[in-house]
């Protein structure tokens, strides 16, 4: 099984080649193919049918999950495999033909991977599988119809959609089995007993699975898309309504029927929406005048009428359901395969232009006939003996006395109206009057290489009719290996005199009075029974889903930040006041720890937020800011957190440089707003101030030290050699978030210079300050004297002991944040020092920084791999002339981040302070006037 | 109770900040919602123990330093974000503004 897997994914891959050298010949080399395939499945039958057990295979796939490509091959298996295969084969070698010379584009790829998928899916003896090849099938549709082009492209995804939502309905239910059983095998699945007898799980999930057969098998309410897919070429929809697709509805149906037999809603819903799609449908078959349009149609009535008898779950009515499915892909593919051959030799599909086509096209018009005669149900073809199969049935259908009886004179009603529509497919077109066009060539017969193919469909009907008998072995496989109860099958062309031969001579001779009453169905031509279209009903819906989501996404179309910083904001108060209204066990009161210093930072912070908010000046409300960032690093020193205390502390210090350049730029106050927005943000202010400081009380500090927090301080030295338990913590233990946010660091300043080059202010600005030429602050050079003499000294010192922070900080506070801050620091000096930003000492290369260090933070994480995992310090003893010691590669990660912080507070001091040296008086030519915008 | 004290007035002035129109002070509003953050997360690790937590100290008595290593990484990614949003500010014309109209 997994070499015909193997073969089919080889065709397929092969098949684009092929096509690009020979064309549409193509076709004869893929059918030739799949015929041998066929034969070869047809040759292992013998294993599948008196074997005691279904062969099977197994490829190793997610091992860890327990999912893996299990094939196995029982009787129901065969059969469709054997469809699949036979009528691929069929309609390949059909379309070698059927298109103009010349490459088909996609076409042969999508009909192999169709016919592999579909292979796939009915060995699948793994959901997951199973799974995946349904959908492939779904993709492989949506393709093919979509090949003619722009009239493709709606049908093709009203085809999609209403599938895809099924395979979603098949996916849920997958899971659910899953979880529920522990196994992905499905052979297991469905015969295990634990998971049906909980009725409402199985309801569910029958439920599910009923919405994935509905979909794919084009039933009511999901069946629109199968008559819409018909602007696909004729051999795509041959193979969809004959072997593939919709059958792959119907396989699943019968894959599940064991399991769901006894669950009520399974057998309602198949039961009773199967007959009515089957009594609809042959409705609108018999309106239409387009002889494609009524095959399609005849399509949804003949699959009603299987997936309702899959519905009544007994093995009479499983091996009917089996029957009927040879049967109808026989005639149907000989259908659809005529009616192309008819399109193709008089251009039209019209019955209403067309007639008497007996005389010129002999072969075509046997076929035809045959392959109706055995749709409508009429002795001694397959399709009589499936259909008698049927409505028994029908009859003994289990459930309320009046259950039967109803079902089966549905079916009747149905037969009737098949009966009617072979009837005006077969006699308006091959009979009656030849119809004259003048404008068109009398139609002649297709050569044998065009029409063998559908008569070769159509005779496998008329020798399996009275051979039936020869598929005993298999019907009685399938009905063990499909229902509940298992039985015996004994199929033959004639049972006597029984009630089903009754109706069935009831549904010709109704069909008959009916064609005849209605002119052969031309009464009913084009009427439009129903107020809705299944297509428009799902452009309205889908036009609908879309409008719904621009609606939604109008909410937050706007470039006011305000909108989209509002609505988490509210969304965490709701949050916190529904929290609030529950009421939590908020566990013992915390013992008292404050003390008396707390309340200075507390009124410190007060103070010098409650300023900043209200403050009109930029560079005030920036200090004031810089002041509230300075007390809560007091907070973080108070609190035991030194490492943090002094990183907090430099990065204001750094925050304050950065920003100040940027306010150069901007004006001194800030933009005035209307009274209710600031009342009206001061509510939401208030609220959110409120909210966090009691969760924060409510929640924390609550509880004795963290069992993680625990752990390091016991373990710390052992696992890492050092002593700083915060710096292992960042360069041991967590070393990959660490390597994570040193790589946003680095980005943020890439993305600095991207900005300011995109927005053409990259090492240009402009002097807003206009200083009047006697002003004291007017002579740089004089005015940073102080400044550079301290710098000269300070500057090495600070470059210095960054080093030096960098080296102790795995055993005391330091590290590569701080240090590579306290670095950035000591350039910050040197830019500030500077009497004028061409003449600075720091313009380097800094964007190399930040690469060289995320280089040696990753390079240092790889070399862990040395013993065995990324990220792995390595410990090693280092012997020096003035004494050895024992360090760690942890160091090299930390020179790593201490790189990128210095190249990030590089980048921001150069790009956002560089300017060009400008004329000293006065404000500097426009950017663009200049022509020297960095990006440009 | 004053760590919770202090939270809650930094998230309320940031809060007001972060909901105001000039770029500017959003990006103020942020870095002190950072703050206020930070000192939420520290509070998390409880204010009870408030030595350093180095081994060659007294361990028994050493704040919690998980919440420390978490907090001291979101310092300096604020700190990378405050200036890439400076850099945004100030990448206008010669205004923040962000909004249309009065």
């Amino acid at each position: 099984m997994l070499h015909l897997l193997a073969a089919l994914v080889a065709v397929t891959l092969l098949a684009p080649a092929v096509d690009r050298v020979l064309g549409r010949s193509t076709g004869w080399l893929v059918a030739g193919a799949l015929a041998l395939l066929t034969g070869l499945v047809l040759l292992g039958g013998g294993r599948v049918l008196e074997g005691e057990r279904p062969p099977e295979a197994a490829l190793s796939w997610m091992p860890t999950l327990g999912v893996g490509l299990y094939l196995r091959m029982d009787g129901l298996a065969w059969l469709f495999c054997v469809l699949v295969l036979g009528v691929g084969a069929l309609v390949l070698a059909y379309s070698a033909r059927y298109f103009p010379p010349g490459g088909q584009g996609g076409f042969f790829f999508a009909m192999s991977a169709f016919a592999t998928a579909m292979t796939g899916l009915v060995l699948a003896d793994d959901v997951v599988l199973l799974f995946v090849c349904w959908e492939l099938t779904t993709v492989c549709s949506f393709w093919l119809i979509g090949l003619p082009g722009a009239e493709g492209a709606r049908p093709a995804v009203r085809a999609f959609l209403p599938t895809a939502m099924g395979g979603l309905a098949l996916l849920t239910a997958v899971l659910l089995l899953w979880t529920r059983t522990g196994t992905t095998r499905l052979s297991v699945i469905v015969e295990d007993s634990s998971w049906t007898r909980d009725t409402g799980f199985a309801t569910v999930v029958a439920l599910l699975v009923v919405v994935a057969v509905l979909t794919k098998s084009a039933q009511f309410p999901f069946h629109a898309w199968l008559p819409d897919a018909m602007v696909a070429a004729t051999p795509v929809s041959a193979y969809l309504h004959a072997a593939a697709m919709v059958k792959a509805g119907v396989y699943v149906a019968m894959r599940f029927s064991p399991a769901f037999a006894d669950v009520v809603a399974w057998q309602v819903a198949l039961v009773g929406l199967g007959l009515l799609t089957a009594v609809m449908g042959a409705v609108f078959a018999l309106q239409k005048n387009d002889i494609k349009e009524l095959v399609a149609y005849s399509t949804i009535s003949q699959l009603g009428l299987i997936v309702a008898a899959v519905g009544v779950g007994t093995a009479e009515a499983l091996v009917a359901a089996a029957m009927h499915t040879l049967a109808h892909a026989l005639f149907k593919a000989a259908l659809f395969m005529a009616v192309g051959v008819v399109d193709h030799q008089t251009h039209t599909r019209d019955l209403r232009e067309l007639g008497g086509l007996r005389r010129s096209m002999p072969i075509t018009t046997a076929t035809s006939a045959l392959a109706a005669l055995s749709m409508a149900g009429i002795p001694p073809l397959l399709g009589f003996v499936s259909k008698e199969g049927l409505l028994e049935a029908f009859l003994h259908a289990p459930g309320p006395v009046w259950a039967g009886p109803v079902a089966a004179g549905a079916a009747v009603v149905a037969s009737a109206l098949t009966f009617a529509y072979a009837f005006r497919f077969v006699y308006p077109v091959f009979g009656g009057r030849v119809v004259r066009n003048p404008e068109r060539e009398p139609s002649r017969e297709a050569p044998w290489s065009f029409v063998a193919w559908p008569a070769l469909a159509a005779a496998g009907g008329l020798v399996l009719g009275p051979a039936v008998s020869l598929l005993n072995p298999l019907a009685g496989r399938i009905a063990e290996e499909t229902a509940r109860a298992g039985g015996e099958a004994d199929l033959a062309l004639w049972h006597g005199f029984t009630p089903a031969l009754g109706m069935s001579a009831a549904a010709v001779l109704l069909g008959a009075l009916l064609a005849w009453r209605t002119s052969f169905g031309a009464v009913l031509a084009g009427r439009r029974l129903f107020p809705v279209r299944g297509t428009e009903a799902f452009e309205r819906l889908y036009a609908g889903v879309v409008a719904l989501g621009e609606r939604t996404g109008d909410l937050t179309r706007t470039d006011a930040p305000v909108r989209h910083l509002a609505a988490p904001i509210v969304l965490v108060l709701v949050l916190a006041a529904v929290v609030a209204g529950a009421g939590l066990d908020y566990g013992v009161a915390p013992a008292p720890v404050v003390r008396p210093q707390d309340w200075v930072l507390v009124a410190l912070l007060t103070a010098s937020v409650s300023a900043a908010v209200l403050t009109r000046s930029r560079i005030a409300a920036l200090v004031l800011v810089g002041t509230a960032g300075f007390t809560t690093a007091l907070w973080f020193l108070f609190l035991g957190a030194f490492d943090v205390a002094l990183t907090q502390l430099l990065v204001e210090v750094l925050t304050v440089v950065v920003a100040v350049l940027v306010l150069r730029r901007l004006p001194r106050g800030f933009h005035a707003v209307r009274r209710a927005r600031t009342v009206a943000t001061g509510a939401v202010a208030v609220a959110a101030g409120l909210a966090a400081g009691l969760a924060a009380y409510a929640l924390t500090g609550r509880r004795e030290l963290s069992p993680v927090g625990d752990y390091l301080l016991s373990n710390a030295r052992e696992d890492t050699g050092g002593t700083n338990v915060v710096n292992t913590v960042l360069v041991d233990y967590r070393a990959l978030d660490t390597l994570g946010e040193l790589t946003v660091l680095g980005a943020a300043g890439l993305i600095v210079i991207a900005v300011l080059h995109s927005a053409g202010l990259s090492d240009q600005g402009r002097v807003l300050l206009n200083v009047p030429r006697t002003s004291p602050v007017w002579d740089s050079d004089d005015n940073t004297v102080a400044m550079r003499t301290v710098a000269r000294w300070l500057i090495p010192l600070l470059l210095v002991w960054s080093l030096y922070l960098l080296l102790r900080g795995h055993d005391e506070p330091g590290g590569g944040f701080i240090a590579g801050l306290v670095g950035g620091a000591g350039f910050a000096l040197a830019y500030l020092a500077s009497s004028s930003a061409s003449v600075e000492h720091v313009r380097r290369a800094y964007p190399i920084y930040i690469a060289c260090g995320v280089a040696l933070a990753l390079g240092a994480g790889l070399l862990g791999y040395a013993e065995g995992s990324f990220l792995r310090p390595l410990h090693f003893d280092l012997l020096l002339p003035w004494g050895g010691f024992s360090t760690t590669t942890a160091l090299v990660f930390d020179a790593g981040i201490y790189l990128a912080v210095v190249g990030v507070v590089l980048t921001a001091l150069n790009q956002l302070g560089l300017e060009r040296p400008v004329e000293r008086s006065g404000r500097a030519p426009d950017a663009r006037e200049r022509g020297l915008g960095g990006g440009r | 109770m004053t760590l919770s004290l202090a939270i809650g007035v930094l998230t309320a002035a940031a809060v007001y900040l972060v909901l105001q129109r000039g770029m500017v002070r959003i990006v103020l509003g942020l870095v002190l919602l950072g703050n206020a953050v930070n000192l939420l997360l520290v509070s998390a690790g409880g204010a009870f123990r408030r030595d350093r937590p180095l081994l060659t100290e007294a361990p028994e008595r050493a704040a919690d330093p998980l919440p420390q290593a978490f907090v001291l990484t979101a310092i300096v990614i604020t700190f990378s974000i405050t200036v890439y949003m400076l850099t945004l500010a100030g990448a206008g014309e010669d205004d923040d503004d962000t909004e249309d109209g009065p």
